[in-house]
Order: structure tokens, then sequence, then C-alpha cells
């Protein structure tokens, strides 16, 4: 099998995966769209891959195999970074709605027992 | 100081051993005070033994940590309208008989943060190891470097605020390192703030989250939240 055949390969049995996962819930739709479209990309640059070759020569890179890597990694330290971002966001909610829920429950309790004095 | 209402916030985490005891000891100083103690998510009977006090008690679903904690207090003084709220911390550190000497610059509204300091009193007679020392000096320059503010304890939780505080705070308050950093966040608020000397006790029990081993990683990581703090923008009200 040639690289090419095993890129186009690999690409769509991602995009697959993923597709599986929006099945059974696993993803929604905000998240998957760019997991499609890094799949659909794979497939299309393995197919062409005459532009790639072109793209990597143009930035100076000596071999394309090379560009790929670089591209990939820059790719996923921007990943990580965004994924940090929004787990401090998702932690920074959970905070405030811990705190939410703990000033209403004293505040619940507070009225219950006002309202059983009350009878 | 008679018509002020005044709520002393009692952040708390598994302090089943001292709580009790530090609200007996509010009580006896303060009687017209209203406590509120913030259970941060303890594993132990703290929120039962201060129920049992008879203050109110907020329970927080897991540990947020001490800003996330004193943080809740706020909220709930901004939301009760009190004019007043102090951090008193509920491991029994706080001497209750310097209460009314901390409120009363902030109720005579000559400051809107008063810090209770461990460093400026006549008598000083707090011991603390040498690096601890060491460590409380140096942030206490930084801070006075960054700030306009002259400061002496900066990791000193034992303060008083006024409704202006409450406010900022109750939606803008650090969770890494809330003691230092508030400091920072009330400079960029323009805030005034000033120390009054106090005396503090040796931690009754339980163990304190700044580790002696550990006190120099504190210190670098410390300086960095205050650096990073120090360029922040104001948060945009909701």
């Amino acid at each position: 099998m040639s690289t090419q055949t095993l890129s186009v390969v690999l690409s769509l049995l991602m995009g697959m995966f993923v597709i599986e996962l929006v099945r059974r819930e696993k993803l929604t739709f905000k998240y998957a769209a760019g997991w499609l479209l890094l799949s659909g990309a794979g497939v299309v640059l393995a197919i062409f891959h005459e532009w790639l070759d072109n793209l990597s020569a143009f930035l100076g890179f000596a071999l394309t195999s090379n560009f790929i890597f670089f591209t990939m990694l820059c790719g996923f330290v921007f990943l990580s970074l965004s994924l940090t971002i929004f787990l401090c966001q998702q932690n920074s909610r959970n905070d405030r709605i811990a705190q939410k829920l703990g000033l209403l429950e004293e505040e619940l309790a507070l009225l219950k027992s006002e309202l059983k004095k009350k009878g | 100081m008679a018509n002020k209402k005044v709520l002393i916030i009692v952040p708390a985490y598994n302090e089943g051993a001292n709580i009790q005891r530090t609200i007996q000891d509010l009580r006896s100083v303060t009687p017209e005070f209203d406590i509120l103690v913030v259970d941060d998510g303890s594993a132990d009977d703290t929120a039962l033994k201060a129920r049992a006090a008879g203050v109110v008690v907020t329970q927080l679903p897991f540990n947020l940590g001490i800003g996330g904690a004193v943080q809740t207090g706020f909220q709930y003084a901004q939301t009760h309208g009190y004019d007043i709220a102090v951090q008193f911390d509920g491991d029994g550190q706080h001497e209750a008989g310097y209460l009314n000497a901390l409120i009363a610059p902030v109720a005579e509204g000559k400051m809107d943060i008063a810090v209770g300091s461990r460093f400026i009193h006549p008598d000083n007679t707090y011991k603390s190891s040498f690096v601890r020392r060491i460590g409380i000096h140096f942030f206490a320059h930084l801070i006075s470097f960054l700030t306009q503010y002259q400061i002496t304890d900066p990791t000193s939780g034992f303060r008083a605020f006024n409704r202006r505080v409450i406010a900022v705070f109750a939606e803008d308050y650090p969770s890494d390192f809330p003691e230092p950093e508030s400091i920072v966040i009330a400079s960029r608020y323009g805030l005034r703030l000033a120390e009054v000397p106090v005396e503090m006790r040796k931690r009754q029990g339980g163990v304190s989250s700044i580790r002696y081993f550990n006190t120099l990683y504190y210190m670098v990581k410390v300086t960095f939240a205050i650096l990073l703090n120090m360029i922040k923008r104001k948060k945009e009200r909701n």
C-alpha cells in the first residue's frame, strides 16, 4: 500500500470515527466540526499532494514530511493551549455554580424553616 | 459603628476541631455582629458544629480553596446588604479582641479595606519559622513596591471591607493566592487600604496550606501570580 493510500484511509477512518462519536452523543457537532474538517483536508491533501510539496518548498522546507511534522506540532501546541483556556473557563464557571448553590441552599433552608414556623 | 450592619465571614475547611471555639470567641466580643461560616467542602463535621453554634452556614458542594470560600461570603454580604464584611479565619489564628480596632477605620469611612498586620503591633510577639518570615517580608516589599500601599503583612487574612469592596470582591476575587493578590486587585480598583496592628495566635489545629518545605516553590508561584495580576484589567460587571 502506498503512503498516499494509507493517508487517505487513515483520514477517512478518523472522519468516520468522529461521525460515530457524534452519533453516540459522545461529541457535539460544535466540537466535532473541526475534526471533520481536518479529516476532509487530510483526504484532499493526500490525493493532491503536489499542493503540499509546492507549499513546503515555497516556505523553504527541504522535505515535505518535515513541513507536515512542523505544522502538526504547531497545531497540537495551539490545540493544547486552547484546551487549557477552555478548562480554566469551565473551572471558574464550576466555582461560580458551587458558590451559587451553597448560597441558594442556605436560603432555601431558611425559607423552609420560616414556612414551618408559620405552619 | 453601632448603626452599621456587620457580617463576619468565617471560611472553614475541615475545622471541626476549632470552629465552635472560634464562634464562641466572636460572640463573646461582638455579639451584635452576624456570623457566616462558609464550609468549603469539608469532609468532617465543620458545618454541623457551626450550625449547632447557631450561626448561618453556607456549604459549598466541593472544596474551592480559601479564595472561593471568602468570595462566597462577599456574595452573601452583597445580597443581604451588609455595610461591612470582616474575614476571620476558622482555624483559631485570629483574635476576636481586635475586631473593633480592625473595623473602626472602615466604619468611620477613613478606609475601604483594613488589613490586620502582625508586624506593626508595638509588642509584636508573633513567632513563625525563619523561612516563612523571609517569605512574608519579601512579598511585603514586592507589593508595597508594585502598589501605592505600605504593606507589612500581605498574607494576613484578618481584614475588614466596606460596601464598595464587597461589591468589587463579590465579582473579582483571586482563587490562587487570595491574600497577597487581592491587595493588587484593590490597587487596580483604586481602593483605600491600610494596615491595623493586631496579634495572631499560632494555629490551634489542622495543617496550614503553606508547608515548610514548599516555601520556596510557593514564593516563586506567588511572585508570578502577583506580577501577572498587575497587568490584568478591571472585570466588567455583569
